[in-house]
């Protein structure tokens, strides 16, 4: 049993409770992160069990899902700084803006006519802050809560999904010309 | 005044329906005037239709599934017989064996995933349902528990819906009915908790993607619980806080 002894706190008591039913929420991330399934098995324990040694810090009520989101990024980017300490932390941020507007002349009927491994690949493309915005935003969560997964403000985050997204609608949308 | 910059800066806001009554007035204002605006909203709606039918949403192992309930202090109120875990253990070793006849047959790419707008589709029935219940639809009054309920499903449905929780103190059940639920018949069990009610649907899951594991989702307020047992699939909705549904779920699901 990892060491939670003192569960004294209704956090502590959700995380217990619930924490295991965001399982899919968190392989699907972790998978989408590092892509192998191994390696995303590795993350999705370490995360759990980060997020037991943690379960005290939880404030019950809160979303759970997104805490235990944070938590399996938070580990994801510690041991990608461990595998290569030269490297730069991407800056997103500071990324030219994609798409230009001209691009914006729908070609709604060549998303709709997708398949799966298209839009795979193309968020698979996406740097990793953008392509985890995405994901994020697929599971429901709200600005505010991204943000709080990301270690980012509120604005970041909305000019990062809408950098992904047009990054994503370029490349999609030239699928098939 | 609305421009087409703010208008683009606004659209996802517009397609969650996060924003205002007099901006989101404002916005569609725009549009209506706006070809190029109207194309981008309608290019933002279809990638959204994109990434929720057809990214691939990957469903965590079976394997990495008993890994971590192994790790997982344990929670008393369900903890399992001991019967219970040696059938757990029959299973792990199935689903073993299946996924060595799976490599064995060169189906190295099988990977699981979920269609997630598949999944969607039972979150959003399950809470539309839910709200039928609440508005009235009609329900068998129980008193006196499930044997009550059982034989009254007997000429509505064409399977037995395999319910054993006939409700306790916490959590007692006060009716039941036969619904329709997507293209089939559900039986309903209705729960109460205090002033709350519990809808917990069951069908006949073939076909429909009720999932292997338990899987929470919070719709429009509502809190849904899925999961599959057996072929019969389990969606239980309601406004209770997920910890209370959740011990809701595991009565039902743990006999």
């Amino acid at each position: 049993m990892l060491g939670v002894r003192f569960i004294d706190r209704g956090g502590a008591r959700e995380v217990v409770a619930l924490g295991l039913t965001h399982a899919d929420a968190l392989y699907n991330l972790a998978r989408w992160l590092v892509r192998d399934p191994q390696e995303a098995e590795d993350l999705v324990q370490e995360t759990y069990a980060r997020a037991l040694g943690a379960a005290q810090q939880f404030e019950a009520g809160s979303n759970l899902k997104a805490w235990l989101l944070r938590i399996l990024r938070n580990t994801y980017l510690d041991g990608r700084r461990r595998a290569r300490p030269e490297a730069a932390e991407e800056n997103v941020d500071e990324l030219a803006p994609v798409g230009n507007p001209a691009a914006d002349e729908a070609h709604s009927a060549q998303l709709r006519s997708l398949v799966a491994d298209e839009v795979a690949q193309a968020v698979q493309a996406l740097p990793e802050a953008w392509r985890t915005a995405i994901l994020l935003d697929l599971e429901g969560l709200s600005e505010a809560e991204m943000a709080d997964v990301l270690g980012c403000a509120e604005g970041t985050v909305k000019s990062r999904l809408g950098r992904a997204r047009a990054a994503l609608r370029e490349r999609l949308e030239a699928h098939r010309p | 005044m609305m421009d087409c910059n703010k208008t683009r800066e606004l659209t996802l806001d517009l397609l969650r329906g996060r924003l205002g009554p007099e901006v989101a007035a404002e916005v569609r204002a725009h549009l209506a005037t706006c070809a190029a605006c109207q194309a981008h909203v309608e290019a933002e709606r279809a990638l959204g239709e994109a990434l929720e039918a057809k990214l691939p949403r990957h469903v965590a192992p079976p394997a990495l599934r008993q890994r971590l309930a192994a790790s997982w202090p344990g929670d008393e109120t369900a903890r399992r017989p001991p019967r219970v875990r040696a059938r757990v253990r029959e299973l792990a070793l199935g689903a073993a064996l299946s996924a060595a006849l799976a490599v064995a047959v060169g189906a190295t790419t099988a990977t699981v995933v979920e269609n997630r707008a598949a999944t969607a589709r039972l979150d959003t029935e399950a809470v539309n349902d839910h709200l039928r219940v609440l508005e009235g639809a009609p329900l068998a009054k129980v008193t006196g528990g499930l044997h009550e309920v059982k034989p009254w499903f007997g000429g509505k449905l064409d399977f037995a819906p395999a319910v054993a929780f006939a409700g306790n103190a916490d959590f007692p059940l006060v009716g039941g009915a036969a619904e329709p639920f997507l293209d089939r018949r559900a039986a309903v069990f209705v729960y109460k908790r205090r002033l709350h009610t519990a809808s917990l649907f069951v069908v006949m899951a073939d076909g429909l993607a009720f999932p292997r594991d338990v899987r929470t989702q919070t719709i429009r307020g509502f809190n849904v619980i899925l999961w599959r047992s057996g072929e019969q699939g389990y969606a239980l909705a309601s406004d209770l806080s997920l910890p209370e549904l959740a011990a809701l779920q595991k009565l039902i699901a743990i006999p």
